[in-house]
């Protein structure tokens, strides 16, 4: 400290965070503590998804119980309304059915509360594992997070047995989205095989949300079908379908429709660009592209996988122009082939004040360890000369450089 | 109410202990919320089935009564029915179902806003929508989990997302996890092997890695109790060292004395199991150097870099959200991302004066004060080459010719 008040330094850039007051040492881990919130913030989609698939989950319960006494109740009206349609036999009978399917109503919403159980303990195992965090499990908290953003990608990109092996060998399955992704599978294989089936059912399933969203899926996979049909050179089935599954969205993707309608006279054989695009096998890979978004924006997930946003963000973090140069040390990611190209496109990062890291040990140079210039013009950190020169007589040789100077030739630089 | 007393607490705290991540975000309310949620959920289900309960008997007994009155006693079955519906319709079971299950939405929709408002709902706004080639994402995958030394999940990996090519780390990989697999039995071979054949590359790196491990090797044979063995080892393989290590080779011979019952002896510390710890983890090191790879998994460390980088950018991209295509477009950021120190892999020279980063046209000078400015900011400040110019952090005057240019 002394050091600071009589040399020029004092005007060096105070972010060292090597705390040599307890006051300092306060600050530092009230900044960590800041930043590991807000590099938790990022975690909305950890918590969104389970909570979503929950709200499903209840929806269709209560729709099904719904359904269910409603039907009984209607089961009784029916019956009292009129009464001398049937024997007394009769109305015992129907009353018992109607118990009975109270008691089936019953018995399947049993089981339904068990799921519901799960998913409960699924959104508290999230929370928990985010309130886990302390000072000796964050470097292994931090690799289940990386664990949890490649099981992500492995979903996204339909890898199914890695992203499950991955789970199971690292006991995270709590904290990944399996499941809803095997049912989406279902949905992308149909697609793959140019089935629309379960997709339809999807949309259906999911018809309210989707309306909400403005979702075109359900028209472009009824496009689709339909341009199947004039594939097919079936074209009074093709004509019909239009009318019952297509016509509704007229208001809606009037142009589109239009421009399918007109296959009709054209037919699937035809060099016009504007309709030829239309029976390419690409529409179907567009389809499964389609559908993924929707699945995703249902869920709350980003579009992008995980790990193509947090690998952005970090390369364009870490990308200086020095990344670029031969000398680049191995541990910088930029000094890989991939990630260089990976970065290619991306902005560098800026900075305000000067970092500087001593060649030979790599550690920061700041006032607690500052740096030295050789005569040469070549600069490396007090300790790591002073350990050279101790070693040697009093003489330190510049690694870039060979030459041998004395410590005494040595002098401070100053960084603001 | 109870936000409230704690954010007093934490203000008239100034002695105590600066707040945890989990009072950053808030995360006591979070879990409030969600086991309102969990309650609702539980008070719902449970209502059904009482809803569910209370209709089946209702029904029964009118079946009941159709029953015992059958012999004789006046009832129709008209009535029976009749008064069946209108206790039903009493009963109001659908509207009873609505309630509890409004109840819980509303749990359900508070708790969703609460998410929103603690954790960011978009992290993909920071995204450039750039093709990112799916092969050498994968590359780099498959390569993280074979240098993770999770290998059948690498392989399951390369054949799933058909990536023949991607096994190239591999085999060095297998090689290296099995020495450090025979190191953690105690068994120094294959280290031994591999080192002997590194050992002119491991010295250009500066490692005595190889005398290390042989040490060891010494050690062991003797704690064994072969005093003689111990010797024939130490002539054939620590000899060759003697000279550039006086002081180390001294003290393993003076281990000979107390072969057998090293543990007592005052080399005591030869035994400790941190050195077999420490050598595992150096040979790791070297091993990764001389494959030209780095000690630590980059995808790990780039992945830690933007989970420290990303609130920034998100930050700077809810600022920039009007100006769409600038974002997509810029050559550099336009605000410092702050990382931690163990992603500074290059030295950064900011000109205090210019505020911009030197370059190979304008690289760092050294006053003869000891300041240091960029070399357009000297040119600048001295205004001609032989006229002195006053410092602009100290008093001191300089010129031109005085400066030197550094390297850092
Ligand atoms: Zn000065």
């Amino acid at each position: 400290m002394d050091m600071a008040s009589e040399s020029p330094s004092s005007l060096a850039n105070g972010d060292s965070s090597a705390a040599s007051t307890p006051a300092a040492a306060a600050a530092a881990s009230s900044s960590r503590m800041l930043q590991l919130a807000e590099s938790l913030k990022l975690e909305h989609q950890f918590h969104r998804v389970p909570l979503e698939q929950f709200k499903k989950t209840i929806r269709s319960h209560h729709r099904y119980a719904e359904k269910e006494i409603s039907a009984v109740l209607s089961g009784v009206a029916d019956a009292a309304d009129r009464p001398d349609a049937m024997s007394r036999e009769d109305a015992a009978d129907h009353l018992r059915s109607l118990v009975s399917r109270l008691q089936g109503l019953k018995r399947k919403l049993e089981e339904g509360s068990k799921t519901e159980k799960l998913q409960v303990q699924r959104c508290r195992a999230r929370l928990d594992h985010l309130d886990s965090i302390d000072g000796d499990n964050l470097t292994e908290w931090n690799n289940t997070r990386l664990k949890r953003i490649l099981v992500d990608y492995m979903l996204r990109m339909s890898y199914y047995d890695t992203a499950k092996n991955l789970a199971e060998t690292s006991n995270i399955q709590d904290l990944v989205d399996i499941d809803i992704f095997l049912d989406a599978k279902k949905v992308i294989d149909s697609l793959q095989t140019k089935e629309v089936g379960p997709a339809l059912a999807w949309c259906a399933e999911n018809k309210s949300r989707l309306k909400k969203s403005k979702s075109k899926l359900e028209f472009q996979l009824r496009l689709q079908e339909f341009i199947e049909l004039v594939r097919a050179d079936n074209y009074l089935r093709a004509i019909q379908y239009a009318r019952k599954y297509l016509a509704p969205w007229g208001a809606t993707y009037m142009k589109e429709l239009q421009r399918a309608m007109a296959t009709l006279a054209l037919r699937s054989n035809t060099e016009c660009p504007t309709y030829k695009v239309l029976f390419e096998p690409m529409q179907w890979v567009y389809l499964v592209e389609q559908f993924k978004q929707e699945f995703c924006r249902l869920f709350g997930m980003t579009l992008e996988p995980l790990l193509n946003i947090y690998l952005q963000a970090g390369l364009s973090a870490l990308k200086t122009p020095f990344c670029f140069e031969e000398g680049c040390t191995k541990e910088d990611p930029l000094s890989h082939e991939g990630f260089r190209k990976l970065a290619a496109p991306l902005p560098f990062s800026k900075q305000h004040h000067s970092k500087l890291v001593c060649y030979i040990n790599k550690e920061l140079m700041d006032t607690e360890n500052p740096p030295l210039v050789l005569p040469n013009g070549y600069v490396y950190s007090t300790k790591a000369l002073e350990e050279m020169a101790a070693k040697n007589d009093g003489k330190v040789t510049c690694p870039r450089t060979g030459e041998t100077f004395n410590f005494s030739e040595l002098v401070k630089a100053y960084i603001s | 109410m109870e936000k409230k007393k704690r954010a007093e607490v934490g203000k008239e705290g100034l002695n105590s202990a600066p707040p945890t991540y989990r009072e950053h975000m808030e995360l006591n309310t979070i879990k409030d919320a969600f086991d309102r949620v969990a309650k609702k959920q539980k008070l719902s289900c449970s209502k059904t089935q009482e809803v569910i309960d209370e209709v089946g008997q209702e029904i029964e007994q009118a079946m009941a009564k159709m029953q015992s009155t059958d012999n004789g006693s006046g009832w129709d079955l008209k009535s029976v029915l009749l008064e069946l519906k209108a206790k039903l319709n009493e009963m109001a079971p659908m509207n009873q179902l609505e309630v509890s299950q409004r109840e819980l939405n509303v749990g359900l929709v508070k708790y969703a806003k609460i998410l929103e408002k603690c954790f960011n709902p978009d992290i993909s706004k920071a995204y450039r929508n750039v093709d990112s080639d799916v092969h050498i994402v994968n590359q780099i995958i498959a390569s993280h989990f074979y240098r993770q030394g999770l290998f059948d999940l690498g392989d399951c990996f390369v054949s799933e997302a058909n990536e023949p090519d991607a096994t190239a780390l591999k085999s060095p990989f297998l090689e290296m996890y099995g020495i450090l697999e025979a190191m953690r039995s105690r068994n120094l071979e294959p280290a031994l092997n591999w080192a002997s054949k590194q050992s002119e590359r491991l010295l250009q790196n500066g490692s005595s890695l190889e005398l290390k491990l042989h040490q060891l090797q010494f050690v062991e044979t003797l704690q064994k109790g072969s005093q003689n063995e111990a010797l024939k080892y130490a002539r054939t393989y620590l000899a060759p060292f003697a000279s550039v290590h006086k002081v180390e080779i001294q003290k393993l011979m003076a281990c000979l004395l107390w072969a057998g019952r090293l543990d007592q002896s005052p080399y005591a510390e030869f035994l400790s199991p941190t050195h077999w710890e420490r050598l595992a983890e150096e040979l790791t090191q070297q091993f990764c150097s001389l494959l030209g790879q780095s000690y630590e998994s980059p995808l790990s460390v780039a992945i830690a870099a933007g989970i420290q980088g990303l609130p920034t950018l998100l930050k700077l991209a809810s600022v920039m959200a009007a100006k769409q295509q600038e974002w997509q477009a810029m050559k550099q950021l336009p605000v410092p991302v702050d990382l931690g120190r163990e992603f500074q892999f290059h030295s950064i020279f900011v000109c205090p004066v210019l505020r911009e980063q030197g370059s190979d046209e304008n690289p760092p000078m050294l006053m003869p004060c000891g300041h240091v400015l960029s070399k357009q900011s000297i040119v600048k400040l001295s205004k001609s080459s032989t006229r002195p110019f006053k410092c602009p952090y100290c008093p001191l005057e300089a010129t031109v010719g005085q400066c030197r240019q550094l390297h850092f």
